[in-house]
Formats: structure tokens, C-alpha cells, sequence
């Protein structure tokens, strides 16, 4: 992630403290630094670093619930059946990937031009920047229901506007089908992080010197002009680490689709985070192994790629400057 | 001339986007102060006149009472407990004084445990909570919680507490502060700011928080507003009208807050961004 390490390296804290700080000083704090640390780490310890690990364990296990939680080695056995038997698992983890690339590339131009608009003096811009913003504010099961409304062939919004301009005949239970459900899904998506990413562009934006925009307008640059060889390319790190944080957050996704879809019709809109608590808590297998088989090999693709994708978009943008 | 023409065409994406992004709101709150057999003659219909005891009614018969005080306890106790933890975790890990060999690799594993996928550690401490008899009780899922926000939290307040001058300390010191005290009179005081900010970002993710809340909570009476929701779709399918005053509880504190704090809030998401 760009956002983090270049802020959490060390040098960060070294610049500030004084040189004489750095001067060997009476012995360490340690009861001070047990008090401060302490609590959090017991926490990060207790809730995350152990569970993970546990996970980790458990994947290479048969844990039976109904069974008082009997551990049964299985060494790699569950990642065997994901990879080569698992079909479900197959369709999750490509809809999770449609999803996690789908969005950004709607997402991120959308919000672009929002904020390249916004930025052009619109009257009122400050009243429409927090209109955009509101949606990313609700939890997703409210979402989940005022969409399951929006999408109601009967009644519906989406069908009200295709009617209205006389596109009826597209008019559909948007849900229904697995060609159209998952699409749907993400404009969902689209709709609640649109304006937030809007927010975080224009603030990029207004960052930009004003005598380049204002040296393009003399030049004779229209706006459209002025928008993709001056704006683009300076707002390409904001935009990479925003394409990331969409990839990786969409990567995740379940409340939606388990408010929504459940995953259907016919695993159209499962994803790899509803596929595994389906799987440990709806399926009568009642293992807790294979779910977390599951959990894990996720985790390593979310990492692998996230850390991927961040070095190679991020060695084209060293490349154009 | 010329100006305003461009002006004029400027609006029209900017209003067809206002109209995709407000109407679905709008609409449901309107119907949240209509009878769901007035909704059901025309789904578009202003609220006249409006149904405020709507209102009353889901908050008395629909348990929304319930469900919104229980999300109001898991809110407000897990974010004064991770301020308070998170605050000092984040001053631990800033000052040069608390330095001790592993501390920064220690908080890089803090910063890359903010994008774990929740499925890594949610079926472990489901087994976890269960076996310490945290499952199904509400001290459990704030435990969860403050546990899943404290590395995006130490991370934000690490930041701020990294660039208050050393010079100050030393004043402070001089004057005879200790540790304990510099801490609570002299820097909590100044990071106001970012706690502040944390303050949001977590109060908004807590409230409206789902998966946890699903899988560690199974009894009816402590569901918070979010599972609860989820609830009631399945139950009242056909009764738009309650579920839509049902959403405006839910959604309400946090969005008549956000109109007077609007700035903070974007402040706060946008920080809390790293998260992904």
C-alpha cells in the first residue's frame, strides 16, 4: 500500500525528535511503554494475531462443530478439493474478481469527472459534495433494502426511469438473473463510493497550482483538454492508490450480496466471503476446516495481488515521469 | 455569455448525478412517513399527510427500541474503549522515548493487518468467543470490534502524535509531568483533532457494522439496527411502508450528525480510507 509505508517508515519519527534524544539516555521506560502498548497489544494479540493463526491451523484440519470440535489432520486435503473439485468456490472467487476490477475502472472515472466538474466552479459545489458523500454513510443492510426497492420490477426506480424514457422494453427483474444480478450488484457499489471517491480527487485536485490550470485556459486548452494532460496525469497517484483501496475493498465484499442475493440465483452474485460462512455456518457439513481453507487461500490472493498491483502501477507511473 | 452556457451544461451531469444519488433515500424516506397501503396505490406519492406516529409505532412494536439500544451500547462503549486504548498505543508507538528494538517491525504488522480480509479471524473467534462464553453477548462483539479497528486507529493517531514537538516534552518534563500525566494533560489534549476524527470514522463503522454482528450474535433481543434490518426484510416483505421508517431509525443519527458535521465526517472516512 502507497498510502502506508512511505508515512510509517521510521524516519517519520526520527525527524522530530531532538538529536540528544538519540544520545543514550538513562534505561528504557519499560513500564511506561507496558502502559501505553499494553492494552492495544493485548487486543491485537488476543482478537487478530491469535485467530489468524488459528485459522491458519485450522485449514489443515477436520473440525467437526457437532462433533464437540474434534481436530482431524488432514494435512493439505481441503485446499486439494478447493482448488481442483470446488466449483462454487471457482464461480465466488471470479464474481469477487469482476466485482474487485469492475469497480474501479466505473468508479474511479466517474468520480474523476464529478470532481473535475465540481472543481470548475458549479454553484453550490459544497451542497452537491455532500449530497454525493451520504450514501457511503449507511450500513450496507439499509442500502441492501432501499436497492432490493430500486430494483423491484413491479414498482422499482430502475425500471420507473428505463419506462419513462421509453426504453421499457429493457425493463427486468434486474435480480433474478445471474447474467444481470451481479452487474446490478456493482452499481450498488458504484453508488456509495462514487462520492467518496469524488471527495478524496477533488481535494487532489484543488492541491494542483492554479497557474496550471489557468496557464493551459490562456493557452487556449478547453476543458476537456485541460482534464486528461493536466489533471490526469497529476492525479495518477491519487487515482492508483484509489483504484487499489477499491480492488482490495470489493475483494472482501459480503454484507451486500448476503442482504440482497444470498449469493444467487444460481451462484450468480457469490462471492469468496459469503461462499465461507456459508459454508462453516448454512451448510450441513458442519466443518469448520474447509471454510477456513478457503479463508485463507483468499487471504494469500488478496495479499499476493494487492501487493502486486501496487508495484506494477506503480512502476508505470515511475516510468511516464 | 459564453461562460454561462458552459455553467448551464456543467449542471446537467451534476443534477442527473444528484438524482442517482439522492432519490433512492429520498423516496425511501418518504415512504417511511406513509401507510404501506398508501404506497402501495402509487409507490411515488408525496407524504401528505405524513405519518409521523409511524414512527412510535416501529419504535414500540417493531423492537426498534431494542435493536437501536443495543447498537447505541456497542457503538458508544467501543469507541470510548478504543480511543482510549488506541490514543495511547498510537503515543507508544510515536515517541522516540518508548523505543525498544521490534517496535517498528511490530507496527508494520499492525499497519498490514489493516487489509486482512475479516474472514481470516472471524470463524477462529467464533470458536474463540464460544469457548471464554463471549458468543452471542454484546461485550463479545465490542470486544471484536475494538480489536478489528485498533491497527487503522494506532495508525492514524501515531501520525499526529509523531510531529508534536519534542521541545515539549521537555517543557513538560521539566515541569515535572510524568509519563502518565504528559500524556493525559499535555498530548491527548493537543491530538483533539485526530481523536476527534478516529472518533467518527469508528463511531460510523461500529454502527453500521454487519458481519460480525451476524455471525456472533443469534438471539433475537441483542441484534443490533443492522442485523436487525436484515431481519425484517425476510419477515415483513410486503410491509414497505414500517421497514422504510425502520431504515430512517437506522440511518438517522448518523446522517442528522453528519449534516452539522459534514466536514468532519468526510475528514474522518477519508482517513479511515486505508482500510480498504
Amino acid at each position: 500500500m502507497r498510502i502506508g509505508p512511505r508515512e510509517t517508515s521510521p524516519k517519520v519519527t526520527a525527524t522530530v525528535g531532538d538529536v540528544r534524544a538519540a544520545a543514550p539516555r538513562a534505561r528504557r521506560p519499560w513500564g511506561a511503554i507496558g502502559l501505553f502498548l499494553g492494552p492495544a497489544l493485548f487486543f491485537y494479540f488476543a482478537f487478530i494475531i491469535y485467530p489468524v493463526l488459528v485459522t491458519f491451523y485450522n485449514s489443515v484440519h477436520t473440525l467437526r462443530m457437532d462433533l464437540g470440535m474434534t481436530y482431524e489432520f488432514v494435512g493439505l486435503q481441503h485446499f486439494r478439493e478447493i482448488l481442483s473439485e470446488d466449483d462454487i468456490f471457482w464461480r465466488a472467487a471470479r464474481n469477487a474478481m469482476t466485482w474487485a476490477v469492475a469497480a474501479p475502472i466505473v468508479d474511479i472515472p466517474l468520480a474523476l469527472v464529478l470532481a473535475f466538474i465540481l472543481h470548475g466552479r458549479v454553484p453550490f459545489a459544497r451542497f452537491f459534495r455532500t449530497v454525493w458523500f451520504t450514501p457511503l454513510l449507511m450500513s450496507y443492510p439499509v442500502v441492501g433494502v432501499i436497492w432490493l426497492w430500486v430494483y423491484n420490477y413491479d414498482w422499482g426506480m430502475a425500471n420507473l426511469v428505463l419506462r419513462a424514457v421509453g426504453l421499457g422494453g429493457y425493463a427486468q427483474a434486474w435480480l433474478a438473473s445471474p447474467t444481470t444480478a451481479l452487474p446490478a450488484l456493482i452499481l450498488v457499489t458504484t453508488w456509495m463510493f462514487a462520492g467518496f471517491n469524488m471527495v478524496v480527487m477533488l481535494a487532489a485536485i484543488h492541491a494542483i497550482p492554479m497557474e496550471y490550470l489557468e496557464a493551459a485556459r490562456v493557452d487556449g486548452a478547453g476543458p476537456w483538454h485541460r482534464l486528461f494532460h493536466i489533471v490526469v496525469p497529476l492525479l495518477r497517484p491519487t487515482m492508483v492508490n484509489l483504484a487499489i483501496l477499491d480492488f482490495i475493498g470489493k475483494m472482501k465484499q459480503f454484507a451486500l450480496v448476503w442482504v440482497m442475493t444470498r449469493g444467487g440465483p444460481m451462484w450468480g452474485t457469490e462471492t469468496v466471503a459469503t461462499y465461507v460462512i456459508k459454508r462453516a455456518f448454512e451448510w450441513k457439513t458442519l466443518d469448520l476446516g474447509y471454510p477456513s481453507a478457503i479463508a485463507v487461500l483468499w487471504f494469500v490472493i488478496i495479499f499476493g495481488l494487492s501487493y502486486g498491483l501496487t508495484r506494477f502501477l506503480q512502476r508505470r507511473e515511475a516510468l511516464e515521469f | 455569455m459564453r461562460q454561462t452556457l458552459t455553467k448551464a451544461t456543467l449542471m446537467i451531469p451534476v443534477l442527473v448525478y444528484t438524482v442517482f444519488s439522492a432519490g433512492p433515500y429520498v423516496w425511501t424516506a418518504m415512504m417511511s412517513l406513509r401507510t404501506t397501503d398508501e404506497i402501495y396505490k402509487s409507490h411515488y406519492g408525496l407524504p401528505v399527510p405524513p405519518h409521523f406516529w409511524k414512527f412510535v409505532t416501529a419504535w414500540t412494536e417493531f423492537g426498534y427500541a431494542t435493536y437501536f439500544k443495543n447498537s447505541a451500547i456497542v457503538t458508544v462503549t467501543a469507541v470510548a474503549i478504543i480511543t482510549m486504548v488506541g490514543a495511547m498505543a498510537g503515543y507508544g508507538f510515536a515517541r522516540r522515548r518508548f523505543a525498544f528494538p521490534w517496535r517498528e517491525p511490530l507496527f508494520l504488522m499492525l499497519f498490514l493487518s489493516i487489509m486482512f480480509p475479516p474472514q481470516i479471524m472471524i470463524l477462529s473467534l467464533f470458536q474463540i468467543l464460544i469457548k471464554y462464553g463471549l458468543f452471542n453477548t454484546l461485550a463479545g462483539l465490542i470486544l471484536v470490534y475494538v480489536a478489528t479497528e485498533l491497527p487503522v486507529t494506532i495508525y492514524l493517531l501515531r501520525a499526529f502524535f509523531a510531529q508534536i514537538p519534542q521541545e515539549l516534552e521537555e517543557a513538560a518534563r521539566i515541569d515535572g509531568c510524568t509519563d502518565w500525566s504528559m500524556f493525559w494533560r499535555v498530548m491527548f489534549p493537543i491530538a483533539r483533532p485526530a481523536v476527534a476524527t478516529t472518533m467518527i470514522l469508528n463511531f460510523i463503522y461500529f454502527w453500521n457494522e454487519f458481519l460480525y454482528a451476524v455471525v456472533f450474535i443469534t438471539k433475537q433481543e441483542i441484534r443490533t439496527l443492522p442485523l436487525a434490518i436484515q431481519f425484517l426484510v425476510s419477515d415483513q416483505y410486503f410491509d414497505i411502508g414500517m421497514l422504510a421508517t425502520g431504515l430512517m431509525i437506522a440511518t438517522l443519527p448518523v446522517l442528522v450528525m453528519y449534516l452539522f458535521l459534514s466536514e468532519w465526517f468526510v475528514k474522518g472516512m477519508t482517513a479511515g480510507a486505508v482500510k480498504g
